[in-house]
């Protein structure tokens, strides 16, 4: 390119063009680097290049790795409860209920909540150790939700799982026979006698 | 109508020739990079450029934004509230605390959460149809993000991208153009291609070049999308499913070349859709795929969001074409 025929007039002055540069470099690495540092796998480079950036990174909600749908699509999952009421009747319901949850942007909003926790919960067969160090993650966000759930409903006692749905080979489909969904139970939770819910 | 896509902003075409550094020894061809490097980058961030594109792109993403907020409204204390369905105290095991700062921390009462839940709605609705725009702007991304940090159990990748493009609407003149704004107070000087434009959209398409490049990416550690069997994955979940596409288990073909176009187009979509000659069919397959993904997988919101920022590499002159079309009055400044 001949530099001097395309000499290039931006009406900004050379001053503010230096200082803009040095913003937009600081966003573009606020862009880039949260992917490279997360999900894992990721290299201890970036996760070093981004500290400095990480105020800036989430009070901007950039912090996304951008895995949509990868490595590999797996399986949905929800979480089915059943609560005791006061009364001593009880109910039953399902994050997300696809019934009920409409418009399907909150069908959505309601799934993720199933979809974030699942990663955290090992299958049943998974060994003790893994399941008690999973537990200490995923435990406080399901005390959350049966918390909510229990003052949302004016319940006593509710007891929740995850559910893996199957997700069939075509093979499958066109047998149209299907193996068993996955269950895993979550606990069951209640407030102390006395809580005001 | 012009329907020719042209490079996005005014870029020279590379000359061939050679230059007379070329003719001078090393030391002036060094120099000679480095002031093309300069002149590039200055080309590519501080150019004018048309506002209008950056307007089709606010009344997307108000709109969008307004759904959005509308849908938080229905269940704003259980997304927001203090007794939600994720307490503020086990917000940090989700997302970077204390950086990610949420107005919902601050005012987390019933009536409160709905307030600025409300406030984040019309402060959408503003934006998107151009009525005090900055502010609009700067309020919808306070709003925006106060939602997105405080609910990070509830957000996905529509949250992903309208956040980045309410961040460029906040940066750009976006309601210079096909607003109420310039409707009730016409500003000549305003209208007039802007830097601040330019910058806005460079934000958005670099911004979605490095999503697709990660997402592509990704995708490349999964066995599936090389066996071409990953979108099968997505047909027989039900979870996601709103269109049963599950016929598709005869076509075991079909599923691999859909799979395999998906996974390449992410790819290389950072690469190809700079040069004209490409940008047409790499956009079209965004369109395919994000509606696709909207109408089968019940994302329609993200599908919408991923094609508004998708628009930021439509040329001005493609908008600038519908925009004669409409009945309002053009700036004469801005007839081509």
């Amino acid at each position: 390119m001949n530099v001097a025929a395309h000499r290039h007039r931006s009406p900004w002055k050379p001053s503010t063009r230096a200082v803009a540069s040095l913003v937009l470099i600081v966003y573009l690495a606020a862009v880039i680097l949260p992917p490279l540092a997360g999900p894992p796998p990721t290299s201890e480079l970036a996760n070093w290049l981004i500290r400095p950036l990480r105020p800036f990174i989430g009070a901007m909600y950039l912090g996304h790795g951008y895995r949509f749908f990868a490595p590999d699509p797996g399986p949905g999952h929800s979480i089915e409860w059943t609560m005791r009421l006061s009364d001593g009747s009880s109910r039953v319901g399902v994050i997300p209920d696809a019934h009920t949850d409409r418009p399907r942007l909150l069908y959505h909003r309601r799934f993720m909540i199933s979809e974030k926790i699942a990663p955290s919960v090992p299958l049943l067969d998974a060994p003790e150790a893994i399941r008690v160090a999973a537990r200490r993650e995923w435990q406080p966000l399901i005390k959350g939700i049966a918390g909510h759930l229990l003052r949302q409903h004016r319940g006593e006692q509710i007891t929740l799982v995850l559910r893996e749905h199957i997700l069939p080979s075509p093979e499958e489909v066109i047998r149209a026979q299907y193996d068993a969904d996955t269950i895993t139970p979550l606990g069951t939770y209640q407030f102390p006698p006395g809580t005001r819910l | 109508m012009s329907q020719t896509l042209s490079a996005v902003g005014a870029r020279p075409a590379p000359d061939c020739t050679p230059g007379p550094w070329q003719e001078q020894g090393h030391h002036l061809a060094d120099k000679s990079w480095r002031a093309e490097w300069l002149v590039a980058w200055n080309s590519f961030w501080f150019m004018p450029a048309d506002p209008l594109p950056l307007a089709m792109l606010r009344i997307a993403s108000g709109a969008l934004l307004a759904w959005s907020s509308a849908v938080w409204l229905l269940d704003a204390e259980a997304f927001f509230g203090n007794a939600g369905w994720l307490p503020p105290a086990n917000v940090w095991r989700m997302n970077d605390q204390p950086w990610q700062w949420s107005l919902y921390f601050v005012f987390s009462s019933a009536i409160a959460v709905k307030a600025i839940t409300i406030v984040t709605l019309l402060a959408a609705a503003l934006l998107t149809i151009g009525l005090a725009t900055p502010l609009a702007a700067v309020v919808s991304c306070i709003g925006f993000l106060s939602a997105a940090n405080r609910a990070p159990l509830n957000v996905f990748g529509f949250d992903d991208v309208l956040g980045m493009l309410l961040i460029a609407l906040v940066v750009g003149p976006s309601g210079a153009v096909c607003s109420l704004d310039s409707l009730l107070w016409p500003n000549r000087k305003s209208i007039e291609p802007s830097v601040r434009a330019n910058i806005a959209i460079r934000l958005i398409q670099v911004h979605l070049c490095t999503i697709y490049f990660f997402s592509g990416c990704g995708k490349l550690l999964g066995a599936t999308w090389w066996e071409g069997t990953a979108l099968w994955g997505s047909i027989a979940n039900v979870q996601y499913r709103t269109l049963d596409l599950t016929g598709l288990a005869r076509f075991p073909l079909i599923i691999n070349l859909l799979t395999l176009g998906t996974l390449f187009w992410e790819v290389l979509y950072p690469v190809l859709v700079w040069p004209r000659l490409t940008r047409r069919l790499v956009l079209a397959m965004a369109v395919m795929v994000h509606l696709g993904i909207g109408l089968s997988m019940g994302m329609m919101e993200f599908g919408l969001v991923m094609l508004t920022a998708n628009a930021a590499f439509i040329p001005s002159s493609v908008f600038r074409g519908l925009w004669h079309s409409y009945p309002l009055p053009v700036p004469h400044t801005l007839k081509s």
